[in-house]
């Protein structure tokens, strides 16, 4: 095995050149990889993230049937007791119960419809970031009243103020209609531009008290410590709230399109990546066949002398083996240090590119991410690739027949 | 002519070698292509759905609407001059006259912000593919009070047909006033946004719903050609210049430019197969010199010139490119030619309807599309050849013929 291993990595010397192309195709494969999933695993989980600290958190608990209808109907009755059990599920690092329903909002003869949050402006914070996104006027504050945020596209088009009253209508659980004045206290910026066109946030006593809605919530959103641990706390949750109507989620059960568009981008990926991997597969299959068959008379030698064709398939197989190792040492030396340092500093985007990007949900800055999978996986597939690469030229190399061999050129 | 015919001899000398570099070619082309096609027919298909379902070509609106999209932003002659124009118009297909609202619609059970369109039945059939996306129900046949919603409101709203609707509004005087209707019928198009959030009724019942009296707030055009909308629209602009013209470019740059995006992609795409690629040509014809450098010698001491052997050694390179692009556009086409029908994706279709997409993407290949491979695989093979024919011209006959 030994002496297979030197003649492999002296027949990988013996032309650098044409080693030193194939090492570049392979470097240059595997840094594309590396830097193409690291940068989909983090616009991703960007795109997760923003989603989950703006509006689902990580676990909701709801109503029965709330996923489906999303109305005043299906309700929670957020009491001490309930809010006691919540905070002490293991895991649960924040929880915020919230009102939802839509409204209409006006300001003089402009009206435009809106999704309105109630939020307890005490407890929202622990769960999402929407407070961090006023950049003008302040956030609802404890124990205001009548206040109201809303998006700045929203405000543009209200040409709403700081300060100016807003006249926000809707229908009530007692199926009443409901009217009444919010002085707007701050406006946000949101990067989802169906949010920041249609979305207003009150108070949640003040949206109870608009919908006629006692201690009734529409959800309790909770943030746990680790996004991966979603699923255990539901679980917990699910026991601690065992006998009450509630129905627990996860994130990726109240967001299904956002985990379809991951979906197909990632789908998008992978075949570009796959068509990479194709094309360098073929050069690196050109190159060990072409350095097996210019050495068919040395084989033929190797093997009048005695050596098994097993060996000689190992020696190629060792070759092809070499080569994508040291090409893939290269790349994740260049590729891991690159990725972390872009993990880092993400790169922010502008003009029309950020108005897709804010179009399919994201904010316009991208991001990247090293996850353990991404180094495994190119390495893998590198290791596939040489393996099925050097396949045919390995047989092709074993299979001469000696005599023939030796007289040939 | 020399050169070109021992370039060719070349290529055909070690065909195994030569195949190798050929299918890297036609794989990475081909699937650089198909990637393109797919991506290329998604945004066509978002903006085939805005267009067939909203924006229709060229919208026509009172001055001050672009800036401004409410109510007041209305055409009090109930667009009477603007249709004597459109009608008579070249190039244009169909047109239908809109109201738009906003507004709050309530079921028993629940509520919905919604954007409320009055439309005329008739001429709508023609501008949107609403009529023919009904799933349940009829289509607006005059009967006052009934309304069009999707099917995914519906299931906020958990209604069905016949079921009563009240459609909540602030009219033109800013007083909350509302409407009670029945769902007469429901319909399911590509996009999730239209299904989720419109309310379709007959222009009469929302021009008394937002007490707009004869007024309209767009008119919505469909060209003969959907290539020539920048034309139309300053045709009719030219003529109605007491009116605000746009086309669906401009009611949705975004839109525009995410065809340009997805084309970016792709090129980034043909960038990094044809980088791969540029290493296994300049491999192969390195070798080809390499085994044949007495070869070379031989032909230089009998008198060829460096020029022709450069030309040799670049025609080999392009031929066997050449050879490859040519296979993977014959694949690139049959693919498409075999998914023209579309690529199921209903697995993942909330996520795709949510931009307008639909079930089924159908890839596209423009003509475009092709120009820029065969550019960029030109500018490869002659790169790659580049260091090989400096290899080869700079051999010495003397030494090269007793090379072994």
């Amino acid at each position: 095995m030994f002496l297979e291993f030197r003649l492999a990595w002296r027949n990988v010397w013996r032309n650098p050149r044409r080693s030193g192309l194939t090492i570049a195709a392979t470097v240059f494969a595997v840094v594309l990889i590396v830097l193409s999933v690291g940068m989909a695993a983090g616009v991703h989980e960007k795109m997760i993230e923003d989603a989950v600290r703006l509006r689902s958190g990580h676990v909701l608990v709801a109503g029965e049937g709330y996923l489906d209808h999303r109305t005043l109907e299906q309700f929670v009755r957020f009491d001490a007791e309930l809010e006691q059990r919540i905070r002490d599920t293991p895991g649960v690092r924040g929880y915020a119960p919230r009102v939802m329903s839509f409204a209409l909002l006006s300001k003089g003869q402009t009206t435009s419809s809106v999704a309105l949050f109630g939020i307890d402006p005490r407890l929202e914070g622990s769960v999402s970031t929407l407070s961090g996104r006023v950049n003008a006027g302040s956030f609802i504050e404890a124990g205001g009243h009548r206040q109201i945020v809303i998006g700045e596209r929203l405000a543009a088009k209200l040409s709403a103020r700081i300060g100016d009253s807003l006249l926000l209508y809707s229908v009530a659980y007692s199926l009443e209609t409901a009217y009444e004045l919010f002085s707007v206290a701050g406006v946000m910026r949101l990067s989802d531009a169906t949010l920041d066109g249609g979305l207003a946030v009150i108070s949640l006593t003040d949206a109870q008290e608009f919908f006629v809605y006692g201690d009734r919530v529409s959800e309790v959103a909770i943030l746990t410590d680790d996004a991966d641990r979603a699923e255990a706390v539901r679980s917990a949750l699910t026991d601690a709230l065992h006998g009450t109507s509630v129905e627990v989620s996860t994130w990726d059960e109240l967001m299904p399109e956002l985990v379809e568009v991951i979906l197909v981008d990632d789908a998008g990926m992978y075949l570009m990546v796959v068509i990479v991997v194709i094309v360098v597969g073929f050069g690196i299959l050109n190159t060990i066949l072409m350095a097996v068959l210019e050495r068919r008379r040395e084989f033929g030698v190797v093997l009048a002398l005695g050596l098994r064709p097993a060996a000689i398939f190992r020696v190629v197989y060792l070759e092809s083996i070499l080569l994508a190792q040291v090409g893939l040492a290269l790349g994740l030396a260049i590729s891991l240090p690159l990725l972390l340092y872009l993990q880092a500093t993400p790169i922010p985007v502008a003009d029309e590119m950020a108005g897709v990007m804010e179009l399919f949900g994201a904010e316009p800055v991208l991001t990247f991410k090293l996850k353990p999978l991404n180094p495994i996986g190119s390495t893998l597939t590198v290791i596939a690739l040489a393996v099925i690469a050097a396949f045919y030229p390995a047989v092709k190399a074993s299979r001469g027949r000696p005599v023939d061999a030796l007289r040939s050129v | 002519m020399l050169g070109v015919n021992m370039a060719w001899r070349n290529v055909w000398r070690n065909p195994r070698r030569s195949g190798v570099v050929i299918s890297a070619v036609a794989v990475g082309v081909a699937g650089a292509l198909l990637a393109m096609s797919v991506t290329y027919g998604m945004g066509l298909q978002m903006v085939e759905t805005a267009i067939s379902t909203d924006l229709g070509h060229i919208q026509i609106h009172a001055s001050g609407y672009d800036a401004n999209p409410e109510l007041q932003v209305r055409m009090l002659d109930g667009g009477q001059r603007a249709l004597s124009v459109v009608s008579d118009a070249p190039g244009v297909r169909a047109f239908a006259r809109r109201v738009r609202g906003e507004g709050l619609v309530t079921s028993a059970r629940a509520s919905a912000g919604v954007k409320v369109i009055g439309v005329e039945p008739e001429r709508e059939r023609e501008v949107s593919i609403v009529a023919d996306s009904i799933t349940a129900g009829r289509y607006l046949d005059g009967t006052e009070r009934r309304v069009l919603i999707g099917e995914r409101l519906a299931r906020r709203l958990q209604v069905d047909l016949g079921d009563k609707l009240v459609v909540s509004v602030t009219d033109l005087a800013g007083d909350l006033t509302g409407l009670g209707v029945r769902v007469g019928g429901l319909f399911h198009t590509p996009s999730s946004v239209v299904d989720g959030n419109v309310v379709f009724l007959l222009l009469a019942d929302s021009r008394s719903l937002l007490g707009l009296g004869d007024a309209i707030s767009e008119i919505v055009v469909i060209g003969e050609e959907a290539t020539g909308v920048d034309a139309l629209r300053d045709q009719l602009q030219e003529r109605l210049s007491a009116l605000e013209v746009t086309n669906w470019k401009q009611a949705e740059p975004l839109l525009d430019y995410l065809i340009g995006f997805f084309d970016q992609i792709g090129y980034y795409l043909y960038g990094a197969v044809f980088v791969a690629m540029l290493f296994g040509i300049a491999n192969v014809l390195l070798m080809a010199i390499h085994e044949r450098i007495r070869e070379i010698g031989v032909l230089m001491a009998i008198g060829m010139s460096r020029g022709r052997l450069a030309t040799a050694i670049v025609g080999e390179s392009l031929i066997v490119t050449g050879v490859g692009l040519v296979i993977g556009y014959a694949v690139a086409i049959a693919v498409v030619l075999a998914f023209r029908d579309g690529i199921d994706l209903s697995r993942v279709s909330a996520g795709l309807e949510a931009f307008g997409v639909g079930q089924r993407i159908v890839p596209v290949l423009r003509t475009d599309d092709f120009l820029i491979p065969t550019l960029v695989a030109t500018a490869t093979a002659a790169a790659a050849s580049a260091w090989p024919v400096y290899r080869a011209t700079r051999l010495r006959p003397a030494e090269a013929v007793r090379h072994t």
